[in-house]
């Protein structure tokens, strides 16, 4: 089967968008959790967050359209257009029935449903805006970037909690595997800083309700790990095939290989405390690119920083590297800037593409006292470590596993 | 001010478009590009701002400004 490049990438995130702050803003290990500014939410156990200030000075869509979505669709336009400039493509040369769109989230659009549900309840039925039913849905972000850019071909939205993107990521390398489609627009995107969405994270009871240290509340497999801090954004990837990439002449960033989903089965909420699950996932995964355990260099963790997911992942790690677990680089850079749910896998596989380019691991921030112990952790500052191949952990509630492995172009 | 004038100014404000986009004789899905979904909003807001009621099929996207114009002043009784 052919290889599945990585041609142009899309990031919008708390600590940067543009593929160029974004890299400058982690390689450095700041952290861009803080208190949570647009609207009052000091009455919330957990009230930090990894919020995004600044979209509009990024964006090129109209106020017209601007008023008919909600931020996660314009995160999508704004990280789809970050991608096609990156890989250079003029879409309207492409053949629009061979184009396609595979996205992944877990909330929907609760910003804008939120504000018109409150209308609806002073109001009455007139006072909701009518583009509600098109605005707030999970695959919503899918259909402004296609109507955006004219894009006909198979498309998909994927809806399976944190790890949605990676599966939508998993998916768009399968089909393009097919020769369904000539190019792919994959990754994800989430908004969860809006009144509602916190509170039902907060209801979930999984967020660090550290509020007065926002910089040192999220803390991944370190022992005073006290839950996960959200974030929003989007992470967008152009895929293509290698060689429809090589005859444009493009620069490839990556290549992904290999994708291994499965589930846990056991519980609503938590996952397998064995991680057995996970653990076939990732053997999965790298049956799927025809690798061995020998030849990872680098584990990007999903790292909930809550006692049964750490715990549960650094078993899966164990149980399928064996005595290579102890020397595999392994890290969690998004406890810098917060936990994006369903676009978390595609973020962090960006984050995995810029290390390899430059060589240098992004590290674990507020990991002083690793917990679980055996793990080769990356922490507190970036590493320098040449990547060849890696591989990109996501997991959702109800026991999702997803893996991809990605490896250097 | 005039039905008409209301009726522009409801428009620019919803579709956030010029004035000067908005032409008397040309229907509002041809000149400026309104969908189902925007005449929706148009209709509600235009029967707030003339405090009155709009038949589903009384304004369409295919109706021009001078149409409207002649339905909400039969309702008005101007």
């Amino acid at each position: 089967m052919e290889k599945i490049a990585v041609t142009g990438i899309g990031i919008v995130a708390p600590s940067g968008i543009g593929r160029r702050q974004f890299w400058a803003n982690i390689k450095s290990g700041r952290s861009f959790i803080k208190k949570i500014t647009r609207f009052d939410s000091s009455l919330y156990p957990a009230h930090i967050a990894g919020q995004i200030d600044e979209l509009d000075k990024y964006s090129n869509v109209s106020e017209r359209l601007l008023k008919k979505m909600d931020t996660f669709s314009h995160m999508a336009l704004i990280a789809s257009e970050l991608a096609l400039q990156d890989a250079g493509i003029d879409i309207k040369q492409e053949d629009p029935n061979l184009v396609g769109i595979f996205l992944g989230n877990a909330i929907g659009g609760w910003l804008y449903a939120e504000t018109e549900l409150r209308d609806m309840y002073i109001e009455g039925r007139e006072g909701v805006s009518p583009y509600m039913a098109s605005a707030w849905f999970p695959a919503a972000p899918q259909g402004q970037v296609s109507i955006y850019y004219g894009i006909k071909g198979f498309s998909k939205t994927i809806v399976a909690d944190r790890a949605s993107s990676s599966e939508a990521i998993g998916y768009a390398k399968k089909t393009l595997g097919k020769n369904k489609l000539n190019l792919i627009l994959a990754g994800g995107m989430e908004a969860p800083v809006s009144p509602y969405a916190l509170l039902c994270c907060n209801t979930y009871g999984g967020l660090s309700v550290n509020n007065g240290h926002p910089e040192s509340a999220y803390r991944p497999f370190d022992k005073k790990k006290s839950g996960f801090v959200i974030a929003e954004g989007a992470g967008i990837m152009v895929l293509e095939s290698e060689k429809k990439a090589h005859a444009r002449g493009t620069n490839i960033n990556a290549y992904i290989t290999g994708f291994g989903s499965t589930c846990d089965g056991v519980d609503r909420i938590n996952p397998d405390p064995s991680g057995v699950q996970l653990a076939r996932a990732i053997k999965l995964a790298l049956a799927d690119a025809k690798l061995n355990i020998d030849q990872i260099d680098y584990v990007s963790l999903d790292g909930l920083a809550m006692e049964v997911w750490d715990k549960s992942e650094a078993a899966a790690i164990k149980s399928v590297f064996g005595s290579r677990a102890k020397d595999i680089l392994v890290s969690c850079p998004k406890s810098m800037f917060g936990n994006l749910l369903g676009a978390s896998g595609a973020v962090d596989l960006i984050i995995t593409i810029l290390a390899m380019e430059h060589n240098l691991i992004p590290p674990t921030l507020n990991l002083n006292q690793p917990d679980p112990l055996g793990l080769n952790y990356v922490a507190l500052e970036a590493k320098p470590a040449v990547i060849n191949k890696a591989l990109i952990i996501s997991r959702g509630r109800g026991g999702i596993n997803s893996v991809l492995v990605v490896e250097r172009a | 001010m005039e039905t008409k004038e209301k009726i522009k100014e409801v428009l620019v404000k919803l579709l956030k478009i010029k004035p000067e986009e908005i032409k008397d004789d040309i229907n509002l899905a041809d000149g400026i590009g309104v969908d189902s979904t925007e005449m929706v909003e148009t209709v509600i807001a235009l029967e707030k701002e003339f405090s009155t009621k709009l038949g589903p099929k009384e304004i369409t996207k295919f109706s021009t400004v001078n149409e409207i114009e002649k339905v909400i002043n039969s309702k008005i009784g101007k």
